[in-house]
């Protein structure tokens, strides 16, 4: 089991390899078949997390949820997809036509992009990059311009409030993302993903860097735009923001991509403070990757619940707690965390 | 907003015990909340009970009952009970109305339809007129026979009489 | 270097999720703040008043029903009580205990609306599904003594239209029983959030004169510490048996009229309690003739609704149906002050507020 993908992959490799292709050719494929995999991963999960969000929110709120298409309603969101696929897409008269069409198309880019370096097991990484966490935080800041652009070739005042948010969210919210994360880099001293989980072999950085973790996550529910940060959406004020226009599919795309972005973030809190693929308690007869995955959706699970516990704040309050409270608190989390660095290691313990 | 998360805390904690206690939805179609008895669903009219006293047509405040009848032997027969749901308010004013309990609402709530006239009920069918006409004539010429047989007895007895009698 | 910025107007409604129904306001914006709001209400206007006069006296409460569809049997109750008080009749004892009974249960479940939707407006979902699950109890009771759910039509002129079934009482004190800990839970969800308290606190403050200069009422002139309810103030029914206390907030910002009408419900609650208690025997209805037929003449009178003061204005000119009728709706005079209040916050606040004053638009445009 624990080998499962990584033997698979190795298989393939040799299959291919006794087929008489070139070794360049290949790894091509190989690699390939891997990012393959991860879309069709993130596919599914964003199917999956449909179905869970409003099965959790209405467990939560005293309703059974979907329970008539498939099995426990399994299928509900297949479904979904099935009807919104065959609705009409409508364009606005005075849209941007052609930028209109664009962004639900390159909404799925950033999330797939950053993927490539998640490691979701023990070897199971597409591309091990030296500068993983980097290249995670330059990619998934891109969807801000991707959504402003939808919003704004919408040609509608909802839309234009809405990705004016995005942008002013983004950018203040990024701030104290990459900060919380600096207090891991400090501790590791390498960006490179499969390291930063290596080096949590003894303890979780989650317990030394509880307050990192505290402001990466409050940072990442605003990052994604979900509740209680989900000002861009906003439905009971700006109805849902720069998608207001969008219709069916590209809706739907839209909705999906919020989910992948979801999984993107729990993913990258799991690798830097809950140990990525390590088991706990020395559980290591349970694959790697089972763990990742029981980690991420876990993460899930908490946005979730805090998305249906709590209201929405306001633009000036969402602006005031991130410029005035995380980023002075992240601030002082690296300059804590140096310190004790330094310590430690003058005290040679 | 400082760093009071206490009320945040709690909030978290009614979710998280909601999410494990039990639900409250009734699922539909299979399982049904019983209805009280003073429902108003679907209206029932009982042809037999009518009256025609018109007190339900003059109850109802959107005019949505029209009743027809036809004097057959100076008897009134009702000829047609139509009633206009889409327009009814289920107030149950025809219902206090009523003096012989003619109309009342059942317990039935699912009248959806798909085509828009046949969201109004004619309540009589042209047999039951037929046959109540039938059943009135027949008893107006049991009764006619009766007293013609008697009148004719009489006449019998008493030529005189029996003229007044005879129309 | 000064960037040159522009207002623009948007049309917040008639179709828009949190607009309680088809309200308009057009928001003059400079970015996200208000500048100017014009409230346009009207998408829902039936005419009730001018069908009211070719109605009879009985066949209009169906329609007030329909006028605060959140609570029709407080609607019904305000009209009835206006005709009682045109033909000078007088309503026996159990009549109006029954009437207090289903108009605080109408008061409880209208301010379970109003509590849910703001929570709802402010974004919290799940406050929205746990009242509306508790108010079901009390759509249950209002099924059971109506046979409607939200429309009862249960009043009638000189009394109610029938008597309480079985198993009414018990279920009643069930639901009474179990309310406070549904409280408890809505306070934790929703009241001691701080983020909804940051949302709300401090927001669109009335003061106490300004609210009596725009002739507010219920929680809402309440939450700007004016202790005037009509059930105290000038009892009308046998409100002058119950004891019970008038909340009152301090400051009137909207979580004070948010915070009002959880600590009403608690008293509703325990004027229900007091009345079940209380219940005498007796008639269900006065002496009214079958066919209403007031004396030409004209009455005005009112009723403390779960919105504020209802009045019902109607005069007869001797025959069978209304001559006139003027219902004075309390939300939208509430709404009065609307423009005022929106001037200078934000688009979010604009929502918080319209919620705090808990709309019905069934009754703002009648």
């Amino acid at each position: 089991m624990e080998n499962l993908f990584v033997s698979m992959a190795a298989g393939i490799r040799s299959l291919l390899g006794s087929g008489g292709l070139s070794e360049w050719a290949t790894d091509f494929l190989v690699m390939f078949l891997k990012l393959g995999a991860i879309l069709v991963y993130i596919l599914v999960s964003a199917l999956w997390l449909v179905y869970m969000e409003r099965k959790v929110s209405a467990y939560m709120q005293c309703r059974i949820g979907p329970n008539r298409v498939g099995p426990m309603g399994l299928l509900q969101t297949t479904a979904d997809i099935g009807k919104l696929i065959s609705k009409e897409f409508i364009i606005p008269k005075d849209a941007d036509k052609k930028l209109f069409l664009l962004g639900p198309i390159l909404i799925f880019m950033p999330p797939l992009a950053v993927f490539a370096v998640a490691p979701f097991g023990k070897g199971m990484v597409a591309i091990d990059m030296n500068i993983g966490v980097y290249y995670f935080l330059a990619l998934a800041s891109l969807s801000t311009v991707i959504i402003w652009m939808a919003g704004w070739a919408s040609n509608n005042k909802y839309s234009l409030i809405g990705s004016m948010r995005v942008v002013a969210q983004m950018v203040s919210y990024e701030m104290p993302l990459i900060l919380s994360i600096v207090g891991v880099i400090i501790l590791t001293g390498t960006l490179n993903m499969s390291d930063i989980i290596h080096a949590q072999e003894n303890v979780w950085f989650i317990f030394l860097q509880p307050l990192g973790f505290l402001i990466y996550l409050i940072a990442a529910v605003a990052e994604t735009n979900r509740a209680p940060f989900d000002l861009v959406e906003g439905e009971s004020e700006i109805i849902c923001g720069p998608f207001t226009e969008y219709s069916g599919m590209g809706f739907a795309m839209f909705f999906l991509a919020e989910y992948a972005n979801v999984v993107l973030v729990s993913v990258m809190a799991t690798t830097l403070f809950l140990g990525g693929w390590l088991a706990p308690f020395g559980l290591t007869f349970i694959p790697s990757w089972i763990w990742f995955l029981l980690k991420v959706y876990l993460m899930i699970f908490l946005f979730m619940w805090f998305r249906w516990t709590y209201p929405r704040v306001r633009v000036d309050q969402l602006m005031e707690f991130g410029w005035k409270v995380l980023v002075p608190l992240s601030i002082a989390n690296i300059f804590v965390t140096g310190i004790g660095k330094y310590l430690y290691h003058s005290l040679g313990w | 907003m400082q760093v009071k998360g206490k009320g945040l805390l709690k909030g978290l904690g009614i979710t998280l015990k909601r999410f494990f206690k039990p639900k409250v939805t009734v699922q539909y179609p299979e399982q049904r909340l019983p209805l009280p008895d003073r429902f108003y669903g679907k209206p029932e009219f009982y042809y037999d009970k009518c009256i025609a006293c018109n007190m339900c047509v003059n109850a109802c405040p959107n005019k949505v009952i029209k009743l027809e009848t036809e004097a057959v032997d100076k008897k009134k027969v009702v000829t047609r009970y139509d009633f206009d749901q889409q327009y009814c308010l289920f107030c149950g004013l025809c219902q206090e109305a009523c003096p012989k309990d003619a109309i009342k609402f059942s317990k039935d709530f699912e009248l959806t339809q798909y085509n828009r006239p046949d969201i109004k009920i004619k309540f009589v069918k042209p047999e039951q007129v037929e046959q109540r006409k039938e059943e009135i004539r027949k008893a107006a010429a049991e009764k006619a026979a009766a007293e013609a047989a008697k009148a004719a007895q009489e006449a019998a007895l008493k030529p005189e009489t029996a003229d007044k009698e005879g129309t | 270097m000064t960037l040159k910025t522009e207002e623009f107007l948007l049309n917040l409604g008639p179709q828009h999720p949190s607009t309680h129904g088809v309200f308009r306001i057009l928001l003059t914006l400079d970015g996200e703040t208000v500048v100017k709001a014009v409230p346009i209400p009207g998408y829902l206007h039936r005419g009730i008043e001018k069908l009211a006069e070719s109605r009879t006296y009985t066949q209009v409460i169906p329609y007030t029903d329909r006028l605060d569809y959140l609570a029709g049997m407080l609607m019904n109750w305000g009209y009835v009580h206006a005709v009682e008080k045109l033909m000078n009749v007088e309503v026996p004892e159990r009549a109006e205990y029954i009437r207090v009974i289903v108009g605080e249960l109408a008061r409880i479940a209208s301010h379970l609306v109003a509590t849910g939707a703001y929570a709802a407006d402010v974004g919290g979902l799940t406050g929205f599904i746990y009242t509306f699950r508790d108010r079901e109890d009390i759509m249950d009771l209002f099924e059971m003594i109506s046979g409607a759910r939200l429309t009862p039509s249960y009043m009638r002129v000189g009394g109610v239209a029938d008597d309480i079934p079985d198993g009414f009482i018990d279920k009643c004190r069930q639901f009474l029983d179990y309310f406070p800990t549904a409280l408890d839970e809505y306070n934790g969800l929703i009241t001691g959030n701080e983020i909804f308290q940051a949302r709300t606190k401090n927001v669109a403050i009335i003061s106490a004169e300004k609210a009596i200069e725009m002739s507010l009422s219920g929680p809402v002139l309440r939450a700007s510490g004016v202790n005037y309810d009509l059930r105290k103030a000038r009892p009308y029914s046998v409100y002058d048996r119950f004891d019970f206390e008038v909340p009152v907030g301090s400051k009137g910002d909207c979580f004070d009229r948010y915070y009002l009408r959880l600590l009403e419900m608690e008293q509703s609650a325990k004027i229900i309690r007091h009345a079940l208690d209380q219940l005498p025997e007796g008639p269900i209805k006065g002496k009214v003739p079958k066919v209403i037929k007031p004396t030409a003449g004209e009455a005005y009178a009112e009723i403390e609704s779960s919105k504020g003061i209802m009045g019902t204005y109607v005069v007869s000119d001797g025959s069978t149906n209304p001559y006139r009728v003027h219902f004075r709706r309390p939300s939208f005079v509430n709404l009065g002050y609307l423009d005022e209040m929106l001037k200078g916050w934000k688009i979010a606040d604009a929502i918080a507020i319209l919620g705090s004053i808990d709309i019905v638009l069934g009754e703002v445009d009648a």
